[in-house]
């Protein structure tokens, strides 16, 4: 029995060694200590250093054109910006929007980044800062007009495109505050909507499918990569007003049926790969709600309509100064005319239209006015006006709407006159030569007695001059189908 | 000590002849050092290999047909050295030798083998796709299995290319392989070699009086207590292999008054980082039997074996990711907290319980009844990323080869970049894991990553009862009934969230469902998700043998039957499959029928023949029937049985210098079906959802033929009593016999029932079994002063890549319309899809130790180096199936670093082994 003992003792003296032996360390994990720290550091060293905050649109302007390439910054500068899309369901890729106020944003921008599931990361509404020396601006496709920050350069046959800033660059050059703000979407009607929006969380509301498209998914499986979908609004125009919403063929949701109602959509606003058209795109299906019933859209036979300027009556190549009209170039020589337009789109080839250009003036500034015969407000019920735009040349310079209710008719007091801008759709730089965009329904409700509605140019040929403005900005604005409408 | 060491060598011990009719020999065995009787001692006579095993007071008896004149009686046990003690055998007389002494093997090369291997790669199907059977062969006497189990099996070499689903495994009768894959888990004993050592093989094709047995035969592991001698023992080991140390302590106090008998083992085997990165190892073990002989007639034992096992898994890796990070890269961990932690571990904890009895009838005949229960868990653990990118720091887009595959070019600059990212880190990042998750609560969304277990809770009953029936002297009956039932519960869990608050229980991939009835269901650590259902399996055998042995020939014939059921039990709806996936699936039934046979002719003492054949038929394992078992009750299409065919032939020669065996042998496998998962690019077929062309797919082989033929040959030669040569070659041809046909499913494909591609074309293509050629030489020095040291010498050759089928279907030539790509070109094809043979290598290992005896303790140590050359060599591999077609593959392979390369296992290059011991 000694040698029993022994060997229990022995067994026990095992047990015991085990017991206190080395434990291995396999399981139990806690949080990992000091997450983000080294970003956090990363911006702090940004913020205390000298580099110098610069606006969106600031940034922006610095991309003037692809003839140009894509700039390189190579100085102290960087932009905070509120993360306003998400890829949780697979609609956007390796891509990023920053707008530049969680409220009431008036500018946004895009990144392009080599990395999936940004949104575990750069998440909806996250406040972002981004270290812009050694990334570059620049569009991802030529002439595509979505202003987009990268990390380097590709030049084809195309042209020079930025490319998606790398992993390292991406730790080097994004830092992230603690700052998870509430976007606000900012609302718009289809016909607001304009290239200044891109990158912004927006919400449309009053808006549904067209109605071919009962039956259909977000996306096409004929299609290879995204799919349109056209939405109609029956708010502030005549007839259906239009915009599309694109969705990925690798959004999560593609299969999900189109819904019939009329409701809101959220989303962020951009532009189809080719940049041929504005899209609004959805961060996740929750941001769409159309359980309303369908809109009926005005007709214009719900108008009387007062007033109805064609341009037609008018002689080609002359200042307009018929039917009540009246042209007057406040700075310059150049005023407004009628041309005979080619473009293909409303109101078609042949057809007469209202033209200002600054081209080739030889004057820093050109300034002109034309404005709309009298109307009468007080022996209408409920004013509308409404027309059609395009450009020409898309370059800088500016068309205003604008109102009087104090003008005197007389020409030489167009800028002693109070003039107010009106809102309305003009066409912007970027939309095609040959399209034209509906002004919608500008609502003269808020005005009474006699008004006049201006439409102002201002653009300049300063080649060889560097006052005002840098650069040429003599792009071609076109008016036609003016109409003053009274509801019934 | 010497001297008593050379009295025993040249057999001095008393002979009592007694006056008899009958010619006898009969006589006991002790323990040299102890003096103690040793139970279950093979003792055999050369000239006619009459084997009797010796019972609890180490006596045995030879009676019948016992060869008359100078005979050799060799007296052999695992762990002791063997002795062969020449005889006279007188006719009409009985001859008594009483006492034989056997010595415990100082040398413990037994011992040493077992640990470096079943310790580590034997139980794993982690470091390699090959299985390996050593665990099956490490009791062998015979010099090829045991250069096979001991020299060959860091290899993966498999004996006859059959893996080890082929060799039945039992523990005092009870058949220890597993329903799912057919395979001993050889960790529920790991650890634990003082007392797993009393083993009885049946190798290959020879009868076994326990069960029928497989293609490569059966090992019975016997943990009754009064068979382990008395004493005690402590071992310590440091390795670099797998774990870093290891501490065993075990006693047994060998039959004592009142008919008890007891033995207990305890074991620990720890260590932060084996060979490959990141693999740590922590597994305890522990072991008792308690026996109570009740009279000379019954004996109760009960046996417990319980070893809790945890381990970092290592990855396989592309030959891009070696070149950049050498052999003992793993792609499964990262830091955290500054700790190497591991994603993909390894948990096995299955406590094993066994009820024997042991009943002799009468003196010709014993009934051996065993109840056995099983139950506990295996864990498999690994990252999912339902909201986050692929975290290993080897996905391929990390990797240089997939910039220089642009479609735009090769793009220098960024391949430099992920090329010196993937140097400078290349591992998981843990902290951006946190960080994702934290963002996703703070935005209200659910987790990005979490860490899971795939679990396999399994709970087993067997019960049998084997009978042994010596009808005469030369006439043995052995015959058993058999019934298990398993209940295997499968699901996944979520073991650690990693900062989230919640999972989402829905398939990211294709925002599928994966429990209908509960949708959209967040789940937490310790919640099951993804998949959970159970399968119960049963199986009813029987088993009938009948043994003939006379003195120029032996011949045996045995035949078993087995019922084999299955059945699938969902316990979620999946959305893909909603009615085929909940509640209780069709009940599967096979049938299995074996019939082998075989004799050995005695021509002289010195030569002897050797023939069997078998043929069976078996149910395939779970593994093998569901083709999708976790999202829906469908099996493999036309499922059968599986047929096996084998038979082999052998020449033994044995002289007093020179043994040497030379076996030839021929194995077809018929209707066997073979089931993997991948992520499959370039799928050509309408029947894909949204015409796409990839897809996480389940890619069914069914109706595989194998052939397997070829030769072994073990020699050994005592030189001097001191030096030893061995030598050991195996040269073999395993390959495909046919071209069994192939389909896909997949829960994107729109058809539920998956896609034909009708044959692959495999017919010929090789086995991926390790290597099919073998050669060891080596020798061993004892020297009589108690040290001794070997070194052999390993030559491996005809290693082949494991090659996916789907590839080798008309898949691959056809474009998604089903009519041939224009571009495709026969004899590129060849070229693509030849089969990668691995470079032949040469491993070399030295072992070496000594002995000392202190009063009435043992003390040692042995050491041992493997790979000394530090030769750097692939022992496995596979090729993706994610370049499913010849464009893709063209495509791939015109690069010079493919994306998609074939993974990779790499041996160890030089590694050690010591172990120090204490016994007494």
């Amino acid at each position: 029995m000694i040698k029993i003992n022994k060997g229990f003792a022995f067994l026990i003296s095992i047990a015991f060694s085990i017991a206190i032996g080395s434990c291995v360390q396999d399981d139990d994990f806690s949080v990992p200590e000091g997450l983000g720290i080294e970003e956090n550091k990363g911006l702090e060293t940004l913020l205390s250093s000298d580099a110098v905050e610069i606006s969106m649109v600031d940034l922006k302007a610095k991309y003037t054109s692809n003839n140009n390439g894509p700039v390189f910054i190579d100085t102290d500068i960087y932009i905070k910006g509120y993360v306003s899309s998400s890829d949780k369901n697979g609609n956007f890729f390796k891509e990023l929007f920053l707008q530049n106020a969680a409220e009431n944003p008036s500018a946004g921008i895009k990144i392009i980044l080599n990395q999936v599931e940004t949104h575990n990361q750069y998440n909806f509404g996250r406040e972002v800062f981004i270290k812009l020396k050694g990334l570059y601006l620049g569009e991802e496709r030529v002439g595509n007009g979505v202003v987009t920050i990268g990390g380097s350069t590709k030049t084809n046959q195309f042209g020079t495109t930025v490319e998606r800033l790398t992993k390292n660059q991406r730790a080097q050059n994004m830092f992230r505050s603690a700052n998870t703000l509430n976007l606000v979407p900012l609302k718009l009607n289809l016909s607001q909507i304009n290239s200044t929006h891109i990158g912004i969380y927006t919400e449309l509301s009053g808006v549904e499918f067209v109605n071919n498209l009962e039956g259909k998914r977000y996306f096409d499986p004929a299609q290879d990569f995204d799919t349109l979908r056209l939405m109609q609004s029956c708010t502030g125009s005549i007839g259906y007003s239009n915009f599309n919403l694109e969705t990925s063929s690798f959004a999560d949701f593609k299969d999900h049926l189109l819904p019939t109602g009329n409701g809101t959509v959220k989303g962020v606003l951009t532009r189809t790969f080719d940049g041929s058209k504005l899209v609004i795109g959805l961060n996740a299906i929750s941001d769409i709600s159309m359980t309303d019933s369908r809109c009926s859209p005005v007709s214009i036979n719900d108008f009387s309509i007062v007033l109805n300027e064609d341009f037609e009556s008018m002689p080609t190549n002359k200042v307009i100064s018929r039917n009540g009209w009246t042209s007057y170039a406040e700075e310059g020589t150049l005023n407004w005319k009628i041309a005979i337009t080619t473009d293909t789109g409303n109101p078609g080839p042949g057809n007469k239209i209202a033209v200002m250009k600054a081209y080739n003036s030889g004057t820093p500034v050109n300034i002109a006015w034309l404005i709309t015969p009298p109307i009468n407000l007080d022996t209408l019920d409920k004013a509308y006006a409404n027309f059609i735009s395009s450009n020409s040349a898309e370059d800088g310079s500016e068309l205003a709407l604008m109102i009087s209710s104090n003008w005197n008719g007389n020409v030489n007091q167009v800028t002693s006159a109070t003039w107010t801008v009106l809102p309305g759709t003009i066409v912007s730089d970027d939309v095609f030569y040959q399209d034209w965009v509906d002004s919608g329904l500008i609502d003269l409700s808020s005005y009474s007695g006699t008004i006049y509605i201006a439409f102002k140019y201002i653009g300049g040929d300063n080649s060889g001059n560097t006052n005002p403005i840098n650069g040429t900005i003599d792009g071609t604005f076109e008016i036609d189908n003016f109409k003053i409408l009274d509801r019934n | 000590m010497t001297k008593s060491f050379t009295i025993l060598l040249f057999g001095i011990f008393t002979v009592i002849i007694a006056s008899a009719q009958q010619t006898v020999v009969k006589g006991s065995v002790i323990d040299g050092a102890t003096m103690v009787p040793i139970p279950n001692v093979t003792v055999t006579i050369e000239e006619t290999l009459q084997t009797v095993q010796t019972d609890a007071e180490g006596k045995f008896s030879f009676t019948s047909n016992v060869p008359l004149g100078e005979q050799i009686l060799k007296i052999e046990k695992s762990g002791y050295i063997t002795k062969r003690f020449p005889i006279i055998v007188n006719e009409g007389q009985t001859l008594d030798i009483s006492d034989m002494m056997l010595d415990i093997n100082v040398a413990d090369s037994v011992d040493l083998y077992t640990i470096t291997l079943s310790d580590d790669e034997l139980n794993d199907d982690t470091s390699g796709g090959a299985d390996n059977i050593s665990g099956l062969l490490q009791s062998s006497q015979d010099i090829f299995q045991r250069t096979a189990a001991f020299e060959f099996s860091s290899s993966f070499f498999s004996v006859r290319g059959l893996s080890s689903e082929n060799g039945t495994v039992l523990i005092n009768g009870i058949e220890m392989n597993k329903f799912y894959s057919g395979r001993p888990q050889w960790s529920n004993w790991g650890g634990m070699n003082d007392v797993v050592r009393n083993q009885e093989l049946a190798s290959n094709l020879t009868p076994s009086q326990y069960t029928f047995g497989g293609a490569l035969g059966s090992s019975d592991i016997n943990t009754r207590a009064s068979t382990y001698k008395k004493g005690g023992r402590m071992t310590y080991s440091s390795s670099d292999r797998s774990y870093t140390n290891r501490v065993i302590g075990s006693y047994a106090t060998g039959l004592m008054k009142g008919g008890w008998a007891i033995s207990a083992a305890a074991g620990k085997r720890w260590g932060e980082e084996g060979f490959q990165d990141a693999t740590f190892y922590d597994s305890n073990s522990f072991f008792a039997s308690v026996e109570k002989k009740m009279n000379d007639r019954h004996s109760v034992n009960l046996t417990t074996i319980y070893s809790p096992n945890r381990r970092g898994k290592s990855s396989p890796n592309t030959q891009e990711v070696y070149d950049l990070k050498g052999i003992t890269y793993n792609e499964y961990w990262g830091y955290q907290n500054g700790e190497k932690r591991n994603s993909r571990v390894k948990d096995v904890n299955e406590p094993i319980f066994i009820l024997n009895h042991d009943w002799d009838l009468n003196k010709k005949t014993t009934l051996n009844t065993n109840i056995a229960y099983q139950f506990g868990k295996t864990g498999n653990s690994r990252l999912d990323y339902p909201g986050g990118t692929n975290p290993s720091g080897a996905y391929y887009q990390r990797l240089p080869s997939y910039a220089l595959a642009d479609k735009n070019g090769p793009d220098y600059a960024t391949a430099y970049q992920l090329e010196q990212e993937f140097l400078k880190d290349g591992q998981i990042d843990w902290n951006r894991i946190y960080d994702a998750n934290i963002t996703n609560n703070n935005a209200g969304e659910t987790a990005a990553y979490v860490l899971y277990e795939d679990r396999n809770d399994d709970s087993q009953i067997t019960a049998n009862t084997i009978l042994n029936y010596s009808m005469t002297d030369n006439i043995t009956f052995n015959g058993s009934v058999n019934y298990t039932y398993l209940t295997s519960k499968n699901f996944a869990e979520i073991i650690d969230l990693l900062g989230s608050n919640g999972a989402l229980n829905v398939d990211a991939f294709d925002a599928v469902q994966y429990d209908l009835k509960n949708p959209n269901r967040i789940v937490g650590e310790g919640d099951k998700f993804r998949y959970h259902y159970n399968l119960y399996a049963r199986l009813l055998s029987a088993f009938a043998q009948a043994q003939f042995n006379y003195k120029k020939v032996d011949f045996f014939a045995a035949l078993s039957i087995a019922n084999t059921t299955y059945q699938r039990e969902g316990l979620y709806q999946h959305e893909a499959y909603t009615d085929n996936s909940y509640g209780k699936g069709d009940q599967l039934s096979f049938t299995g029928l074996g019939v082998k046979g075989g004799i050995t002719y005695k021509i002289t003492g010195k030569h002897v023949l050797d023939f069997n054949a078998a043929y069976l038929t078996k149910a395939p394992s779970l593994r093998n029937t569901y083709s999708n078992s976790r999202e829906n009750h469908n099996t493999v299409k036309n499922i059968t049985e599986e047929k096996i065919i084998s038979a082999d032939a052998s020449y033994i020669f044995r002289s007093s210098i020179v043994k040497a065996k030379l076996t030839g042998y021929y194995t077809k496998i018929k209707d066997a079906n073979e089931i993997s998962f991948y992520y499959a690019d370039g799928l050509s077929s309408f029947e894909i959802s949204e015409n796409q062309t990839s897809a996480f797919v389940q890619e069914i082989l069914q109706g595989v033929d194998k052939t397997h033929f070829g030769s072994e040959l073990g020699l050994e030669a005592q030189l001097t009593p001191t030096i030893k040569l061995k030598g050991a070659a195996s040269v073999g041809q395993f390959f495909y016999g046919n071209n069994p046909d192939v389909y896909l499913t997949s829960s994107s494909f729109t058809n539920p029932n998956g896609i034909d591609y009708g044959q692959a074309n495999l017919k010929n293509y090789k086995l991926a079994t390790g290597p099919q050629t073998a050669y060891s030489i080596g020798f061993e020095y004892r020297d009589p002063e108690f040290w001794w040291f070997g070194a052999t010498a390993n030559f491996f050759d005809h290693t082949y890549i494991d090659v996916s089928p789907l590839i080798r279907t008309r898949n691959f030539y056809l474009d998604a319309d089903g009519l041939p790509f224009n571009d495709y070109d026969p004899e590129v094809a060849r070229k693509l899809l030849k089969q990668e043979k691995f470079d032949n290598y040469m491993v070399v290992n030295l072992v070496g130790g000594k002995s000392w005896k202190i009063d009435t303790y043992f003390v040692g140590f042995f050491a041992s180096v493997s790979n000394i050359l530090d030769v750097i060599h692939k022992t496995g591999g596979f090729e993706q199936g994610r370049n499913a077609n010849y464009r893709a593959l063209k495509e791939d392979a015109s690069h010079n670093i493919p994306v998609f390369g074939a993974k990779y296992w790499y041996g160890r290059g030089t590694t050690y082994f010591l172990n120090v011991y204490v016994r007494f």
